[in-house]
């Protein structure tokens, strides 16, 4: 299984290059020829890859021609859609970082050359893996925990600081509520079976690292569904930034006859380190990375859950433009 | 101190045994005899049942209004007319211009009204508003507050939110207030709810969960959840308060100070009754109001203002949910601080 890693912008991609290398039975190369956009201080590209001790291909076309089964997109949200469709026209099966892209336009071009040139377009969206959200997803779709009334989320982290495009909305497509919204929205998307998003209320502010990012830091998002549940998402970049832990993903079910609660995250050994002269974290939890991407190589495991598809991460991607319009005029906004 | 009790269901317990603590000779009327009830439970101290209202408030320092939401009003403006201090439970009314209309008839007769917000006198919540005054967290961001438990059952009233407002107006009015005490203003709310909101006391379990969001006028934006569940839902408040230079979480469950983790057999909702870890915030409230009283004796935390206002978020987030759009609100008071820190609120001109 030959599988490329197409730029090194996201900050998943390190992650990935490093579980691929070791996946037995896989290739691995990266390619990151399109570095204009890099912060200074960012190391990308060929440093990148051979600090991972990585192969490493200088161009996409080079990438392609190695004759990879797979291709892994990790570009900068807003430049998504060239990747996918090069892909899609190599008849190169793609796992796309989240979101799937920044306009509702890129989506569905994405979706669309996808489709005609039948390979299968997945988004990496690693939380679904999480085996506390399988739990969640028993009780509900066992009918135990009744039908779900309200959900509240929270997907906390810091701002983004060694990819600083993360902050920039040109190449981001927002802030926060571009980067954060869709974890969750794409658990409720999977939770709720065939229901659908009917509306957002979305507020948002930039009181946190004010003066240094133009983009929305803080976010809360609500989204009504058709099968009656409603969700609020926080999505802001609101854990502090030399916090020894990276944030978490939160997540409480209010059903009819159980109350449920989720925290992906929180499986880990808490200490202090004195050497360090900070809160020490030992994660034990499962790595949903690795999941996501054995579930997409190699599909899902029996009764298993599998990725993201295109459609979805569409589906998320209108929660998030619809957050957006309403941030902007202070109303609920149907999702298109 | 003498003090007219009006109650004695759940509040009026927490509340009595605050004004026994602090010397009041306290007497306590019910329409429905329950007065005399809790005053032979408490035989031997300074509780009488009163035989009638007027008698009461005739002969007191100051009333604790302690009875079901739709009867606040009649009973503060009666009580303001005996020229009493009045102590209210909160919600103070069911709608803003009820409660605007109380406090302004406590403020033309001079005397103090104060809306019992007593979360502001939990430890956890008082001590993360001073960090929040202090700078600590630098400027606010963002802020999430939960509430929940079982749902109310020893009261029929609260099943039915035309007396009680229901779960925004009875329960998440108490984020509301401090969303409000740390954050400042709030100008826009939406808010929806979800399951049983009128409560017919079947045998099934009926659960109600609503979602708010507030919108300050500093920009910050809060989060509030509350949930009347399942009868064995554990009452349980959290907060979590981000801003630019820190962050402050809390859940009540985890810091209890002291468990009990075996007693010999399982007792739902009995058995070896848990240790106050601090001073109870009932108390706290009750001696803060009682001092206010006295010329020089400083300023509640909590103001006839904060309770009107915390209505009037409330009473929108009862409409937002209703019609499902967001609720603009216009208050007359100034947001003048950039942090949300109300360390100094002022009115201005209504």
């Amino acid at each position: 299984m030959k599988v490329a890693v197409l730029s090194f912008a996201h900050v998943h991609a390190a992650g990935y290059l490093r579980l691929l290398s070791r996946m037995p039975g896989v290739e691995v190369i990266g390619s990151d020829p399109d570095t204009a956009s890099a912060a200074p201080g960012e190391v990308r590209g060929r440093a990148f890859a051979e600090e991972r001790g990585v192969a490493y291909a200088a161009t996409y076309e080079e990438a392609f021609a190695w004759g990879p089964d797979a291709v892994i997109v990790c570009s900068e949200n807003a430049r998504h859609r060239p990747l996918v469709e090069l892909a899609a026209s190599r008849g190169v099966d793609v796992l796309c970082e989240k979101p799937l892209a920044t306009t509702v336009e890129d989506g569905e071009a994405m979706l669309a050359a996808c489709r005609e040139a039948g390979v299968r377009l997945a988004v990496a969206f690693p939380v679904r893996f999480s085996p506390a959200y399988a739990a969640v997803k028993a009780a509900v779709s066992s009918g135990d925990a009744g039908r779900v009334l309200t959900v509240s989320g929270a997907n906390n982290g810091s701002m983004p600081s060694v990819r600083r495009w993360f902050a920039d909305p040109e190449l981001a497509g927002g802030g926060a509520l571009m980067d954060h919204t869709v974890h969750i929205a794409d658990l409720l998307d999977d939770l709720f079976g065939e229901a659908r998003a009917v509306d957002v209320y979305a507020q948002t502010n930039n009181r946190m690292y004010a003066g240094e990012v133009d983009a929305e830091t803080s976010g809360l998002v609500t989204v009504t569904y058709d099968n009656g549940s409603v969700a609020t998402i926080d999505c802001s970049w609101s854990h502090p930034r030399s916090h020894h832990s990276w944030g978490g993903l939160e997540l409480t079910v209010v059903g009819e006859r159980a109350t449920l609660e989720m925290d992906a995250f929180d499986q880990a050994v808490h200490g202090f380190s004195e050497r360090r002269g900070q809160g020490l974290e030992l994660p034990f939890g499962a790595d949903l990375d690795e999941l996501m991407l054995r579930a997409f190589l190699y599909g899902p495991a029996e009764g298993g859950m599998d990725v993201a598809d295109g459609e979805g991460g569409l589906r998320t991607l209108k929660i998030v433009t619809a957050g957006y319009e309403s941030a902007r005029r202070g109303v609920p906004v149907a999702v298109g | 101190m003498r003090i007219a009790l009006i109650g004695a269901g759940g509040i009026a317990r927490a509340h009595l045994p605050g004004w026994l603590e602090l010397g009041a000779r306290v007497g306590v009327y019910t329409v429905d005899g329950s007065a005399e009830k809790l005053a032979a439970e408490y035989a031997g101290h300074d509780v009488v049942a009163a035989a009638s209202l007027g008698e009461l408030l005739a002969d007191c320092t100051a009333v604790d209004i302690c009875t079901p939401t739709p009867t606040h009003k009649e009973l503060a403006l009666a009580a303001v007319a005996a020229g009493r201090h009045v102590i209210c439970e909160k919600p103070l009314a069911l709608n803003a211009s009820d409660a605007e209309e109380i406090a302004a008839a406590a403020e033309a007769a001079g005397v103090r009204l104060h809306p019992a917000h007593v979360v502001r006198y939990f430890p956890a919540y008082a001590a993360m508003r001073r960090a929040v005054g202090s700078g600590d967290l630098g400027d606010l961001a963002v802020l999430r507050f939960t509430r929940g438990g079982a749902r109310p059952q020893w009261a029929p009233w609260f099943a039915d939110p035309a007396q009680s407002g229901g779960v925004i107006m009875d329960l998440m009015v108490h984020d509301i207030d401090i969303a409000r005490w740390i954050a400042g203003d709030v100008v826009r709310v939406h808010a929806q709810t979800r399951g049983v909101e009128h409560a017919t006391g079947g045998t099934q379990a009926e659960v109600v969960s609503a979602t708010a969001v507030l919108t300050h006028a500093s920009g910050v934006i809060s989060h509030i959840t509350g949930l009347w569940g399942l009868p064995d839902q554990q009452f349980r408040t959290t907060f979590r308060i981000a801003g630019s230079h820190g962050l402050l979480r809390h859940d009540s469950t985890s810091v209890p100070g002291y468990r009990i983790t075996a007693q010999g057999v399982r007792a739902a909702n009995e058995g070896i009754p848990s240790s106050p870890m601090t001073e109870s915030p009932y108390l706290s409230e009750l001696r803060e109001f009682a001092a206010s009283w006295q010329e020089g004796g400083g300023e509640p935390r909590v103001s006839a203002r904060d309770g009107i206002e915390a209505v009037r978020i409330a009473e929108a987030a009862v409409e937002s949910s209703r019609t499902g759009r967001a609720v603009e609100l216009r208050t007359g008071i100034a947001s003048d601080i950039k942090t949300g820190i109300a360390s100094d609120i002022k009115e201005v001109t209504r």
